[in-house]
């Protein structure tokens, strides 16, 4: 077996519904169980995949593991440091993606490299060899002057990509790495993470996209309702079916036959 | 080291940026503007009919040309004889009389005769510049006699001695202009650099990093009281300099106080530009979008506004005022304005609200570590 890089132990999140947030779902429950007891782990040097439905708590358990909110119950560990515990030392090895932090306009990627470089709190020299390494790698350097508000869609991933991992992070943690972006610029980020998995990072993706679990992912969790209903390499889960086939016989032994 | 980067990148932030400096310096030019042409314009006003009542002593022929000059516009006016001048001048103070007019003896004969020697016979005009009416009166009359002749002079006196006036001016104003225009500053800057970041979602991306939530909170409260800091001597400048064209007065009372009181006076301007900051960081912290945190920090503007307007009318306040945030300073400007030297006391008030800006920063810290805060729906 190789080794653990994330493990999560029955992770749990409740959230409290504000009246607004009510009102928006149109229901009376004042609680919503987001993540209901999950465990799994991913290993080294693989890209792990959660899959699952809109809703079913992929979100919530990535931002568990980024240390951006609290679970309520359990723990999970990352690179061996407790997210609950060592906040800190969690963040200095994970590098987590989302269309949810941005980066502000006005500044180039140049600069913003160097700035969340020292807000990891990397030496000078450190962040300068990061940088021709990684913007070489990436082909950022045509545009390292330009502010961020004027870079294209495509660019400016690239860039959010870059910085996201300018402190060379074990784990990278990616919430729906495709959504929203033309071919082109998804070939960006697929490419981006088979080159990740390449220099022997460990990945951990969220998706509803069963292509792109099949095309990226070494294993998969199917999470539904905030409980992981299988999980395994895609050989183990699929069994000769297709990805797509063999959710929907999931989502049915779950749920019954609603679909 | 994250700190450092954090306040530098603030900076940086600003002072690339040529759209936020103006927005900070264009406050400053607009009330000089704007009360430059404010002050010309309330001296040059067309007013409803006055009736000057004036305290006469001496005659002369010209006091029938100023009585009609003064008819043709409208106003009239009542010539009475001179008894007592300091009862006369009470009455100019208290705004029923106008003004005292003198003529030396014989003072159409030296006209006629013209002057012998180097002393021009003098007329003398009491009059009180802070009083519309009176300083009305003494424009026209002092315009009116220098147009029939210049054999003699006119001398201006006013009822009240300079530096009272320019003191009574400003210590019941100046101390809440400032506190508005301080404000006012640090609205625009703070606002949109932590509610406008929180809503744009740029300060979760420093979050996910290992920075401390201390440091993030200190990196945004100390670049963004410096930029204000600027904003508000533009402004202050502004005000300053238009003040003489706005109250028809000079500033010359201002050697007047002591470098003491300058001393006094600056850490007491200055402590509040922190302290308003980071009020408006921690409502923009709590707010979800800019709008939201400029409507909340609107009430807390008018709040702010209203505490400092009420020393200008209520007279002294007991010393109890040095823990009161905000209006601890105002109250303590406005002792050093009118020429006390409260010393412990404006110290004291430094003090407490650079404390009160600590308990803030702590407070701003808890909210940046709050999910419910930084990333609830
Ligand atoms: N901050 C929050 N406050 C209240 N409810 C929340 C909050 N965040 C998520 N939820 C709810 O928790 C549930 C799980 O949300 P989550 O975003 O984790 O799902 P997801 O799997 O990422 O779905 P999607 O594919 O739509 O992104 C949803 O019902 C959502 O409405
Ligand atoms: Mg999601």
């Amino acid at each position: 077996m190789k080794d653990i890089v994330v493990r999560a132990d029955s992770l749990h999140k409740t959230f409290t519904l504000s009246r607004r947030q009510r009102k928006l779902e149109k229901t009376g429950e004042t609680k919503k169980v987001a993540v209901d007891g999950l465990s799994f782990s991913a290993c080294r040097g693989e890209i792990y995949g959660l899959l699952g439905p809109n809703g079913a708590g992929k979100t919530t358990t990535l931002r568990m593991l980024s240390t951006l909110i609290k679970p309520d119950a359990g723990d999970a560990s990352v690179m061996g440091h407790s997210v609950v515990k060592e906040s800190g030392k969690v963040r200095d090895c994970v590098g987590f993606m989302t269309s949810e932090l941005k980066l502000e306009k006005f500044f180039t990627p140049d600069y913003l490299f160097q700035f969340f470089g020292a807000m990891h709190g990397m030496s000078k020299d450190k962040i300068a060899e990061r940088k021709r390494d990684l913007f070489t790698r990436f082909g950022v350097n045509a545009f390292a002057g330009v502010k961020v508000g004027d870079l294209s869609t495509g660019m400016l991933q690239k860039v959010s990509l870059v910085i996201s991992i300018v402190h060379d992070p074990d784990v990278v943690i990616f919430d729906e790495p495709t959504n929203g972006l033309d071919v082109l610029t998804a070939k960006v980020v697929t490419d981006f993470l088979m080159e990740l998995r390449a220099m022997g990072k460990s990945v951990l993706l969220s998706t509803h996209i069963f292509s792109l679990a099949e095309k990226l992912c070494d294993r998969v969790g199917v999470i539904i309702d905030g409980k992981m209903a299988a999980e395994g390499t895609l050989e183990e889960l699929c069994g000769g079916f297709s990805l797509e086939d063999r959710f929907f016989s999931i989502y049915r032994d779950l749920k019954g036959d609603v679909l | 080291m994250k700190l450092l980067a954090l306040i530098k990148k603030e900076f940086y932030r600003f002072f690339r940026d040529p759209r936020l400096i103006v927005t900070m310096l264009l406050p400053g030019i607009l009330i000089f503007a704007l009360y430059s042409i404010l002050g010309n314009a309330i001296y040059s006003e067309e007013e409803e009919a006055r009736a000057y009542r004036i305290y006469l002593q001496g005659e002369s022929s010209l006091v029938t040309v100023l009585e009609e000059v003064i008819k043709e516009s409208g106003d009239t006016v009542e010539f009475l004889p001179l008894e007592d001048e300091e009862s006369a001048k009470a009455e100019i103070e208290e705004g029923e009389a106008a003004a005292i007019l003198v003529f030396p003896e014989g003072f159409d004969e030296t006209l006629l005769m013209g002057v012998f020697g180097e002393t021009k016979p003098a007329v003398r005009i009491v009059y009180d510049p802070s009083d519309e009416a009176s300083m009305t009166f003494y424009s026209i009359a002092s315009a009116t006699l220098q147009e029939i002749g210049s054999r003699f002079e006119i001398a201006p006196q006013s009822v009240r001695s300079e530096p009272e006036l320019g003191r009574e001016v400003m210590t019941t104003i100046l101390p809440f202009i400032i506190v508005c225009f301080v404000f006012s500053a640090c609205m625009s800057v703070t606002l949109e650099s932590v509610a406008g970041e929180k809503e744009r979602g740029t300060l979760a991306t420093v979050l996910v990093t290992s920075a401390r939530r201390s440091d993030v909170a200190i990196g945004k409260i100390v670049p963004l009281a410096c930029v204000s800091m600027l904003g508000a001597l533009s402004s202050f400048l502004g005000i300053a300099l238009s003040m003489p064209k706005l109250m028809g007065m000079s500033l010359g009372f201002l050697g007047t106080y002591s470098v003491w009181s300058y001393i006094l006076l600056l850490p007491l301007l200055l402590c509040i530009v922190p302290l308003i900051v980071a009020v408006i960081a921690t409502v923009s912290t709590l707010s979800r979008s800019v709008k939201e945190a400029s409507a909340y920090t609107g009430v807390l503007m008018i709040l702010v506004m209203v505490v400092s307007i009420i020393t200008s009318f209520v007279p002294s306040f007991g010393d109890w005022t040095v823990v009161v945030p905000v209006l601890n300073a105002v109250v303590y400007m406005q002792r050093i304005l009118q020429g006390g030297l409260p010393v412990w006391q404006s110290l004291v008030s430094v003090g407490v609200n650079l404390l009160y800006t600590a308990v803030l920063v702590v407070i701003i810290t808890k909210m940046l570590s709050s999910e419910r805060i930084m990333f609830g729906k």
